[in-house]
């Protein structure tokens, strides 16, 4: 079990895994959108149709391995942390899009190959997913940025020597 | 005022990172519509559709870039992340202009049903290089914390590590009087990253006192250079430890371990710091 909780929190690969796996759909969802938008606009045509589709299955497949490693970089936070409360909001509102997105898909399925424009329900639905999805990600990076999730884990011991020669008070090992 | 913007700081999370999804994402949808392609030659418009997913990373990356150069001049240039930042930064650059040749290409063979060998390999060495590149990218802010609460700090971040040499300096006991010329000119919440006599600290001016810290949190070694001052109180960018800048002891945690201080006195009218003869750890 433990080399797979480290594969997932990428412990291996000396960088966290979820946020290198979210950026599929981070960019996937919105840019179907943004196709979805061109081919209403008549620009490229079926084309867009095609490219959005395509790229709402790519963020799926992609946002599926995400949640495996989302959810233990999640369970490595302390309950009474801000940051807890704040990645159980960041989970909820991704799973919401990914149902969204599926159930997207799913409507596009029939006509994708042929259809030179995207029809009202797809898009409301890509609207939404996109909402919902850059609401999220905005939450995640806080979780990032903000409150220091995932920093130095691994590179603590590199920093610990840096201060050491620094002269600095440091904490026993 | 625009700095701060492409720093990022109205949306109180950098810019650059949030822009970059696209460019990756979308550089990769377009390989494997390459590879799609080639698999099946019999679904029409394929290569067109990598086409278009790779005009869009293209877009994109330029668009992120601008932020990422904002960026790249916050890291102090003495620090270590600083010759990572550099080769990503290079990277980058190879892998746009490999990209825009790569659609220039491809634009004389939108309506062939396979993916020719030479974008498809120009396609592979990208998607290469871009992930080792972003790979870089996020070692910069996972590793070394680059951008980590920088949002929060409404003053400059040092731009390098002042060294001080301790010859010709008053000795009083077991402590040095090293004058720090740049101490006076600092404004209310400004900092300097100073190493003397081997010791590297934050020298701070809060409620116009100046006050000298280690510049290492004890947590996981964040740099308080770069912290926020709420009182006397110093906050870690990373992990939001507080320390008292007036005793070094812990005020918040995660860190459990108090900050090394040292005494700044005026002498002669300069603002001098006290630092041990030797450099024993305490």
């Amino acid at each position: 079990m433990k080399w797979l909780l480290d594969f997932l929190k990428g412990t291996w690969l000396k960088h966290p895994l979820h946020p290198i796996l979210v950026h599929v759909p981070m960019a996937m969802w919105p840019g179907a959108l943004i196709f979805d938008l061109l081919s209403r606009g008549n620009i490229g045509g079926n084309a867009m149709v095609r490219l959005s589709f395509y790229a709402i299955l790519f963020g799926l497949v992609v946002a599926l391995l995400a949640v495996p490693a989302g959810l233990v970089d999640w369970t490595g936070i302390k309950k009474e942390k801000p940051a807890w409360k704040i990645g159980l909001y960041h989970m909820v509102l991704n799973l919401l899009a990914a149902v969204l997105f599926a159930i997207n898909l799913g409507l596009r399925v029939q006509d994708f190959r042929d259809a030179r424009t995207v029809s009202a329900a797809p898009l409301t639905l890509s609207i939404l997913g996109t909402a919902l999805v850059i609401g999220s990600a905005y939450l995640g990076g806080r979780m990032t940025y903000e409150y220091g999730i995932s920093i130095a884990r691994m590179s603590r011991e590199k920093w610990r020597k840096i201060a050491e020669a620094g002269g600095a008070n440091v904490p026993e090992e | 005022m625009l700095k701060d913007f492409l720093e990022g700081k109205p949306l109180q999370h950098p810019i650059h990172p949030l822009l970059i999804h696209f460019p990756i994402g979308l550089f990769i949808l377009s390989f494997i519509l390459d590879l799609i392609s080639l698999a099946f030659p019999s679904a029409p418009n394929l290569v067109r559709d990598a086409f278009y997913a790779m005009l869009l990373g293209i877009i994109t990356a330029v668009i992120a870039a601008v932020p990422g150069l904002v960026d790249y001049t916050d890291i102090r240039s003495d620090h270590p992340a600083k010759r990572t930042a550099t080769a990503h930064l290079t990277l980058n650059l190879i892998v746009v202009a490999l990209y825009g040749i790569n659609l220039g290409v491809r634009s004389s063979t939108l309506d062939e049903l396979k993916t020719p060998i030479a974008p498809l390999v120009l396609s592979l060495i990208g998607i290469v290089l871009l992930s080792a590149s972003s790979y870089l990218g996020g070692r910069l802010i996972y590793d070394e914390g680059i951008a980590v609460g920088r949002h929060k700090r409404r003053t400059p971040t040092p731009e390098d590590t002042l060294h001080f040499s301790t010859a010709n300096t008053a000795r009083e006991g077991d402590v040095l009087f090293v004058p720090v010329p740049g101490a006076e000119r600092l404004g209310n919440e400004e900092t300097l990253r100073a190493e003397i006599n081997g010791q590297v600290m934050t020298i701070a001016k809060i409620d116009n006192r100046v006050f000298a810290i280690q510049e290492f949190c004890t947590h996981r070694f964040g740099p308080l250079s770069e912290g926020t001052f709420h009182g006397f109180d110093v906050q870690c960018p990373w992990h939001k430890s507080r320390f008292d800048v007036r005793t070094g002891k812990v005020t918040n945690g995660p860190a459990k371990v108090d900050l090394k201080t040292f005494r700044v006195e005026t002498r002669d009218g300069k603002i001098c710091v006290g630092v041990p003869c030797t450099t024993e750890k305490s």
